[in-house]
């Protein structure tokens, strides 16, 4: 018997989780930094070369090269937050948006300088795993793709949870002024998200360059649905956030499925009508945060 | 010794001058009310001696020492305990994690400290895994004290304890300060609430416009016929 939705379901967890560790990153320096940073499809972008390079020239395993991705996208997106954001930090939320917008750019067409426009794909091994009589097949790079995702996000709630860092963040997203008078360094804290941020931005890119590619624009093709989710979970949850990016992707997974294919050829058209409905009814998303003003 | 000096204090925010110089002197183990009138700038020295508002002149010295240009975690980690007038907790972190983040400059929250304030409170013993913003008021304004006590400050500054409070609560707030002050740990509180405050401190300021006007013993104050008609809506002395 033939279950109806499973394979939209699947294609929409691989969509989701796509998104996910892209939109916790986006969500916690909305959180605690107080910007908006379109600059962060580049750190995905960086995340993709840095795992392509290294299964392709270190030769090396998949799971390393998330490591690797990992920690090289962590560094070079803290080192770029401090010689960008961190000096202008107390400017306000405008001026740090335009800087993230213009950085960005920046970073895009840098890369695409140096790595020229081609799209270069990770080679894996892909076993597909056939249910027919369940009606749905699973892939064992979809597998992986939720895998890392569904860890990587079981790690992060125990930093969140469970270390003083962690709850650190939690309380200066909360309520940042009292933070500081509870002794709280918070540029320790701005220094932690912008090296958790990168870094699952980083995995997130190793995980598009296996199954699409990387190329220059990989993580800022990617910028709208993440922002989609973020919002769509509540801006500066990283629970919401990660609901709000399966919410999508299986959102997304569904419509391609009975929409007619000339409208949903433009995933990004879907993601923006989501997005409108999600601010006209409940603006503070599913975790229904405050909407900030700044 | 004075614990905390205050001296000739110009403070305020950004631009606009609140304070002008002003005098505050608190002994260890004292019991310390500053009252006044809405806008007097009472709350502007509580946040100006944690480093919250802009100096613009004067002195404060903390144990000995000039804190007047420390950044105000640096202030909090000489032994400032200090408990804003609202949005005093961590509204999506449980019980627990807030008294955890009481503990950070301590690098967590050692099981003594905990037990310790918790038995002044025993109201949170059994909402440790609540979330904080599900507490009610009063309950709120106990965690945002037992918050700041778990260092085992020396000094414990409280914006407006009794703000928004249901009356009987006044007095639960109040006697909660009155145990903590008789634990040694010296109490700083500003209060609308100027009749409570002055009965239960030592010694009170009353500010106005920015300046000090007086100070003396709280029965004092309260007794005093100008500070009553001015300041306590006249009639007869509540102590007397």
């Amino acid at each position: 018997m033939a279950l109806p939705l499973a394979q939209e379901l699947i294609f929409g967890l691989v969509i989701g989780s796509y998104i996910a560790l892209g939109a916790i990153g986006f969500t916690l320096v909305y959180g605690l930094v107080n910007m908006i940073n379109f600059a962060h499809g580049e750190f995905i972008t960086i995340g993709a070369f840095v795992g392509y390079l290294a299964v392709v020239f270190g030769g090396v395993s998949l799971p390393v090269a998330l490591l690797v991705a990992l920690l090289v996208a962590a560094v070079t997106g803290w080192a770029i937050a401090r010689l960008t954001f961190e000096p202008m930090n107390d400017a306000g939320a405008v001026p740090l948006l335009l800087m993230s917008i213009g950085l960005g750019l920046v970073l895009r067409n840098g890369m695409r300088a140096i790595a020229g426009p081609d799209r270069r794909n990770v080679p894996v091994a892909v076993t597909t795993y056939r249910f027919d009589d369940l009606g749905f097949f699973v892939t064992s790079n979809q597998l992986f793709i939720i895998g890392v995702t569904l860890f990587a996000v079981l790690v992060l709630h125990l930093f969140l949870s469970r270390t003083m860092v962690g709850i650190s963040m939690r309380a200066t997203a909360d309520n940042e002024r009292l933070a500081l008078v509870s002794g709280i360094d918070t540029r320790q804290i701005r220094n932690a998200v912008w090296l958790a941020a990168s870094g699952l931005a980083g995995v997130a890119g190793v995980m598009l360059a296996v199954s699409q590619s990387a190329n220059p624009s990989v993580g800022f093709g990617q910028l709208l649905l993440i922002i989609t989710a973020a919002i769509l979970g509540g801006a500066g949850s990283p629970y919401g956030a990660v609901a709000g990016s399966y919410l999508l992707g299986v959102g997304i997974a569904v419509s391609v499925a009975f929409l007619p294919a000339d409208i949903v050829a433009l995933s990004s058209t879907m993601a923006f009508a989501i997005l409108i409905v999600v601010l006209l009814v409940r603006p503070g998303g599913i975790a229904n945060t405050e909407v900030r003003t700044s | 010794m004075s614990l905390l000096e205050v001296t000739e204090l110009d403070a305020g925010y950004g631009d606009l001058q609140v304070l002008f110089g002003v005098d505050l002197h608190v002994t260890e183990g004292e019991y310390v009310a500053i009252v006044g009138p809405n806008g007097a700038g009472k709350s502007t020295v509580m946040k100006a001696v944690v480093g919250l508002a802009t100096h613009m002149g004067g002195e404060i010295r903390f144990d000995g020492e000039d804190i007047t240009g420390l950044e105000p975690q640096t202030r909090i980690e000489r032994g400032l305990g200090y408990v804003p007038q609202t949005e005093n907790i961590f509204p999506t972190l449980t019980v627990e994690e807030n008294l955890k983040i009481g503990g950070y400059l301590l690098g967590g929250l050692p099981d003594d400290r905990q037990e310790a304030v918790v038995e002044q409170f025993p109201i949170l013993a059994e909402r440790l895994d609540q979330r904080a913003g599900n507490l009610s008021g009063g309950q709120q304004q106990m965690l945002a004290m037992a918050r700041a006590l778990i260092p085992d400050p020396p000094v414990l500054l409280l914006d407006e304890p009794s703000a928004g409070l249901a009356p009987d609560l006044v007095d639960t707030v109040f006697d909660h300060i009155d145990a903590v002050n008789d634990r040694g740990v010296t109490v700083v509180i500003v209060e609308q609430n100027a009749k409570t405050a002055l009965r239960r401190c030592d010694r009170g300021y009353v500010l106005t416009q920015g300046e000090n006007r007086y100070t003396d013993e709280g029965d004092a104050l309260l007794n005093d016929p100008e500070v009553r008609k001015q300041f306590l809506g006249g009639g007869d002395s509540p102590t007397g």
